[in-house]
This record gives C-alpha cells, structure tokens and sequence, in this order.
C-alpha cells in the first residue's frame, strides 16, 4: 500500500513537471471570406496620393498567355507540395494583411517603447504616444493608398480570381480579380514604411514581407506576376508617403528645448518632472507635427485654460482625485490598469488599433475597407495627439502628486503635463471615428473610450477636468475626421 | 520529542511583489495523532536592490520596498503519520520613494498533507521519509500586475519529498518540491515585445512559471529549545520572462538562494516563542530581501 502510494505521489511530480506551458496563451481567429469586395473601390479618395490614377499599372500577361498558363500551372501544381512551414505561413497571412501588419507595428513600438535608464541622461527616445500615434498613421495611410491604387487595376484590368480558375485555395479568399496582389501590395507598403521608422529592424521586416506575399503563392491565392505588380506599386505609394514623413515636422517635435514654452505658460503653477532624478518630458514640441485634416479645424479644437489651482473649482477636482486614490476599489484599479499601457507597451494608440482589429474581424471587411478604416482612426488619432500637446505644452498643468505628494498612484506617472488627458483625447478620437464606419458600435465604443478616460483618474495620474477637455477635443477631432470619410466616396 | 516551531513555514512577499514561501511549506517533523498546533507569526521584510534577470538593480523611484505579514499557520494530526497544514498570511507592502500605491490583503490561502511514508531506525537515529502535496489560491483579487503588489495571483500545486534524519537533539532535513504554478488573468491585454509570439497582443492569460525548489536544513530541536540553520534554492523550471517594461510581472521567471536561521523558545507548557532572520544570497527577478520574524506558537 505505502509503496504505491509513494509511487503515485512520485509519479504525479514527474508528471506536472513533464508538462511545459507556454508563457502567454493565445486563441486561433478562423477564417472568413470577406463581406465586400468594392469593385469602385479605385474611385475611393486616396489620402497622399492625388488620385490612385497617379501610379500607373503596367497591363498583366493575358490568361490565355502561355506565360500565365505556366505560372497558374505551378501554382496548382506547387499547392500539393506545400509543406508544414509554409503552411504555418498560409494560415498566418490569412488571417488578413492590414491586420498582421498593424500586429507587427504594434509589436514594434512595444519593443522601442522603453523608459530611459535611470542615469536619467540616455536619450534614448521612448515611443511614447506621438511617435506611436504617427507610425500607426504613416503605416495605415501608406497601406490604404497602396490598396486604392491595387483596386483600381484589378478591376481596370480584371485577371480573374484563382478560384475561378479551378485553383481549390488553402484559406478563404476575396473573390476579386488577382491582379495585382493586394497582399504583395500590402507587404511592400507596410515593409518601406516600417523599415523606415525603424531602420535596425528592416531585415526582420524583409524576412516577414517576403514570407507574406509567398504565402499566397502556397495559399493559391496569386501567381508570382500578381505579387510583382502589387509589390512595384506599393513602392511607388511608400516612396510618396515616406517624403511626406519627411516633411511633417516631426524632426523639431524632438527638440528639447522646451523651458522657453514654460517660461511662457500663463498656468499658476507649472509642471515638473516627478521622477527620480527629473527628466525632461516626452517629445514637448510634437504639436508641431503636420495635421492630416484641416489643420486649423484641429487647432480649434484645443481646450482652454484649466481653473486655477487656487480656485475653489481645482481643489474640489483635487479633493475627488484624492478620495479615489485613498479607497480605490478593485474595479478602479482594474480600469486603471487595463488602460494604463506605459513604457513597454503599444501605448494607448496600439490600444485603440487593436480594439479597431476585433471590430474589422467581425464586420469581415476586406484588406481595402480594412485600411480605410485604420487610415481614418490613426491619422484622427494623431491629430488628437497633436492638439493635446499643443495644450500640454503650452499651460504646463501639474499632476495632482505634485501638488498634493500623498496622492499614490496605480500607474507610473507619465512624465508630462497632465492638462488634457492623451488618453481621453485619443480614445474620443477614435471611438468617434469608429463609430461612424461601426455605427452598430457606437454605444459600446463610446463606453470604451469613457473608460479610458476616466482611467486616468482612477489611477490617480489625472483630475476629472484633464479627461474632460481631451474627450471634448477628441471628439471634435474625431468629427473633423468623419466629416472627411463622408466625402471619400465610400458608401 | 515533538516540537510545533512552525514558524519556519511563512508565506510572504519578496521582490517586486514576487511571493515566495519562505524555506519551504513543510518540515520533516510530524505533528503527531491528533495533535494540533497554531502559530501567529509577524514578518517585516525589506529590499532596496532587485535583480533583473541575475542584475542587481536599484529604482530611486521606488526606494525602499517593506513588506509586512501577519501570517496564520495550524496544523493537525489527522494520523500518526499523516498531518493537514493550513495558512493564510495578511499582507501589506510599500515602497518609500515614488508614488505607487502601497498594497494590502489576505494573499492565499494554502493546505498540505504531509505524509511520514517510511521510517528507518538506523542505531540511535532514525530516518524518515516524507511526501507533502499542498495546493493554493488567492483569498482575494488582489492586484498581481504590478511593482508593489501582495501575490501573484496563481493557483498552485506543491509536491515535494523529504528526507529526515534525526539523531538525540540533531536533526537534518533535505526537501525538494516542485510547484507548479497556473494562469493568471492579468487586468490588461499583454503586449510586450516577445519575438518567439506570433502575436503576443491577443490575451490577458498568462502563466506563471513553475519552479522547483529544494532546501537544507539542520539544526538542534531538544526540550529546552529548537534553533536551525536552513538553505533554500529556488529555480524557474518553465519560461520566463524577466522583469522589464511593460511584462507583466506574474510571467517573470523567479529563482533565489536564501539563508537563515530560526529559534523557538518554549515558555510555558504548550506555549513558545519564535524568531528568524534569512537574507538572500542571489536571485533572479526578485528583490534582494532580509527579513525578521516573530511570533507565538500554541500546541493543543
């Protein structure tokens, strides 16, 4: 009896121990085919480019050619010889090109989203939200006019999809015409882009770009012609919007000469560092980054001076950030926490791409409604970063730990003027924005972005009004942005 | 010649809001046929470095973490060799510098069976061998995710074996256990930086990871009193991450090497007093803690 008793409880240790778990468990998103598939979508307005007829596709090898005859031949032939990896790949890409590749960003800015070392000299730039807030618009608005200018000469030129061609595909594809491939397009865009907001890791991107449009050659999705197509114009497309990167002022939103605005600030009190030893704050003068919608529409948006912190107002706002603070429940800490999204993370903006993602999923939009929809939030988003740091930096309003030290935090707190809140201004922004292309959302969304809002008070980073004036502007932004949508030609 | 030092059996926090259970859950000294014991113990425990990965590293913006237990601890003879453990520490920790707010509540409760399966008389002394399987959870939902913080938030299993060898008032004990620790849900969606995730932005269930855990002790148990001097080594058995930006801290893999030492004083009949200190020697993606303890213990 003893001795099999202690072989069990022996056995049991071996057997606990045998299994390894993974560190982070994540589901599988089935495939679908998309809902749509915008035969005018050529038409649409793109947004650097003028029109998508401003890149120029070269017409595609007949199907009756025995030079696409030989390519669709391999392709069907190669599709029983994929193996385990490529098929990993397959499925990978399916779950959709404009998605994966805002996946990668985000990974990306979570990678270079890195506090400075303590020494509190490294200037090693944080990405905080607007670099974050940029590189998701680049990225989005280069993906978008890539896939206008895709749409147009598949439907100009009207090679029949692989599936009408016999082709049994290995995922559920577009039934749109093949040429040129919007995954290559895609992959290309996203590539030059990205490999141009972070040069050290363009190889990683190469590797990744290639596997994606090769994909859908193991998928029978494309043949090798369709991927050249979409890979030479979405060259010409990023080559335009890496010159307007170039030019959007966002080299001086670095400078750090930031003392001369707060000499400036007519606030009665002004913002300082918090940490230990005082750091200057993120990017001060990112306001004077290029605007994607009218750019004094966005200005106007701006919040005006908060009550002063000797105002009956102010300490009543102070009071309420204190009393939250002393008794904050589970629930507060829990939205403080799920907002936070601090140093090492996709920051608030991968937030709201990511939100934007299960949102896409579900409305099974195709690769073009897809980028439509990240193009429209992300640049609203970084207009609302724009105009927030315009007013952060121009009152220099305190956090409530600087004016009251015993006020204890759930979060770090963000080394900035807290006047208005980036993540109510962002959240409103883009709440707004997706509830213009989901309207079926739009009262889920907006208690989203009103829970980020409030987020910062619950943590104790933020009083009501911070949140307040960015959810205000946020929204008018927002607003700026649909104003826009409405007369880009999508129905 | 039983004692119920059971001080030794703490559960609390150490670096960055990194629970351990310090020197072990059990000892190799059986309670005794319907026999019962319950120590209340204080622990005040103290770093101001932490290593990251193996590095030792120090946060002004955090100072100096102090974390406090009120730990309850019974146990009872449910045979003559087979005891049932129970504990259930209060917990509260803060850092002196920056602005985090401090953390306080009851972490987890744990039960153990302790299993005296052999015994060998070998001359004057006797060997014993021992098998314990506990398992722990939360008491409450306390916040696991962050620098201070009271537990990590983890249902466990615990099995160990021991060895036991007692001779007049010496005694040495060899325990190796391994805990396997389960998912947490952290309160956010984990997005860190992790290029073996293909993509690591679509969940807040992490693991936390396992770790093996082995400790020597020695020491003179005798009417009069009870002192040991103990070695505890933990190792992560599963993968881990290490403590940085944005990683969730449940996910960090934890190991350390830590001494100390423990004294038990009877007063009166069934009633004793106990002390200890332990400090670390090295560690992984913990602070680098000493503490003090006190406390009563009671045998019925």
């Amino acid at each position: 009896m003893k001795t099999y008793l202690s072989f069990l409880v022996l056995s049991l240790l071996l057997l606990l121990a045998g299994c390894k778990e993974p560190v982070i468990d994540e589901g599988i998103e089935p495939f679908t085919e998309p809902a749509t598939t915008d035969p005018d979508g050529g038409n649409w307005r793109p947004v650097v480019l003028k029109s998508a007829a401003d890149i120029s596709v070269p017409q595609p090898a007949a199907v009756t050619s025995n030079a696409y005859q030989a390519e669709l031949a391999s392709v069907k032939n190669g599709l029983l010889g994929v193996n385990p990896e490529q098929n990993t790949a397959v499925t990978y890409w399916a779950a959709g090109g404009v998605l994966r590749w805002n996946q990668i960003a985000r990974q990306l800015v979570a990678k270079y989203n890195a506090v400075p070392e303590n020494d509190g000299i490294t200037a090693s730039s944080p990405i905080t939200d607007p670099y974050a807030a940029r590189i998701f618009a680049l990225l989005s608005v280069a993906q978008y006019d890539a896939l206008l200018v895709t749409w147009r000469a598949k439907y100009q030129y009207n090679r029949p999809s692989l599936i009408r061609q016999d082709v049994i595909t290995r995922v559920p594809i577009a039934d749109v015409p093949s040429y040129p491939s919007e995954d290559a397009a895609i992959a290309e865009a996203s590539y030059q882009l990205l490999a141009y907001l972070f040069p050290d890791e363009a190889n990683w991107l190469k590797t990744k770009a290639t596997e994606h449009k090769q994909s859908r050659v193991w998928a029978g999705a494309n043949v090798p012609s369709d991927l050249k197509a979409g890979e030479d114009l979405a060259t010409a497309v990023a080559a335009k919007v890496i010159t307007r990167a170039k030019t959007d002022g966002f080299g001086s939103a670095l400078n750090t000469n930031w003392e001369t605005l707060l000499a400036k600030a007519p606030y009665d009190v002004t913002w300082k560092s918090l940490e230990i030893p005082a750091r200057p704050p993120m990017a001060p003068l990112s306001s004077q980054v290029k605007t994607w919608f009218d750019s004094a529409a966005v200005a106007r948006s701006q919040p005006g001076l908060p009550p002063a912190t000797t105002s009956a107002e102010f300490q009543k706002a102070l009071t309420e950030v204190r009393e939250i603070a002393n008794a904050r429940t589970r629930e507060q800490w829990r939205i403080a926490d799920f907002w936070a999204d601090g140093a090492g993370t996709y920051t608030p903006l991968g937030h709201w791409n990511r939100l934007a993602e299960d949102l896409v999923r579900q409305a099974r939009q195709n690769e073009l409604r897809t980028a439509r929809t990240y193009a429209l939030m992300n640049r609203a988003m970084q207009d609302g970063v724009v105009v927030g740091w315009l007013t952060k930096y121009r009152y220099f309003v305190p956090r409530p730990s600087q004016i009251d030290p015993a006020i204890k935090t759930a979060t770090v707190i963000p080394n900035s003027p807290g006047y208005p809140s980036s993540h109510a201004t962002i959240s409103a922004a883009a709440a707004t924005v997706l509830s213009y292309v989901f309207p079926d959302e739009a009262t889920n969304l907006n208690a989203q972005a009103a829970e980020a809002a409030i987020s910062g008070l619950y943590g104790g980073v933020h009083y009501r009004f911070d949140t307040e004036a960015g959810t205000k502007s946020g929204t008018t932004v927002g607003q700026i942005a649909i104003d826009w949508a409405k007369t880009d030609g999508v129905k | 010649m039983r004692f119920a030092f059971l001080s030794i059996a703490l559960l609390t926090t150490l670096g960055c809001g990194q629970p351990t259970r310090a020197q072990g859950l059990v000892d190799g000294f059986m309670r005794g046929q319907r026999k019962a014991s319950l120590a209340v113990t204080y622990s005040q425990e103290t770093y101001e470095t932490y290593y990251v990965n193996t590095t030792e590293t120090r946060n002004p913006n955090l100072g100096t973490v102090t974390t406090q237990a009120v730990n309850l601890y019974g146990t009872y003879g449910l045979g003559y060799d087979l005891d049932l453990i129970i504990s259930a520490p209060y917990i509260r920790t803060e850092a002196s510098a920056g602005y985090w707010q401090k953390q306080e509540g009851f972490q987890d409760l744990t039960a153990a069976l302790r299993w005296e399966a052999y015994d060998y008389k070998l001359g004057n002394a006797r060997l014993s061998w021992l098998f314990a399987l506990g398992y722990s959870l939360p008491i409450q939902n306390y916040v696991s995710d962050a620098l201070v913080t009271i537990g990590h938030g983890s249902r466990n299993l615990d099995g160990r074996t021991m060895l036991h060898l007692k001779a007049g008032g010496f005694f040495l004990t060899g325990q190796f256990g391994y805990i396997r620790r389960g998912q947490v849900t952290l309160d956010r969606v984990v997005n860190y930086y992790d290029p073996s995730q293909l993509n690591p932005n679509s969940g807040s269930t992490v693991n936390v990871p396992d770790v093996t855990d082995a400790v020597l002790r020695g020491g003179f148990a005798t009417r009069h009193f009870y002192v040991d001097g103990w070695i505890q080594k933990q190792t992560p058995y599963s993968k881990g991450t290490d403590i940085g930006p944005g990683i969730p801290f449940p996910t960090n893999a934890i190991g350390f090497t830590r001494a100390g030492a423990t004294l038990y004083l009877p007063i009166v009949k069934k009633f004793g007093l106990t002390g200890g200190y332990s400090t670390t020697l090295s560690g992984q993606n913990i602070g680098k803690a000493t503490r003090l303890s006190g406390g009563i213990i009671i045998g019925i």
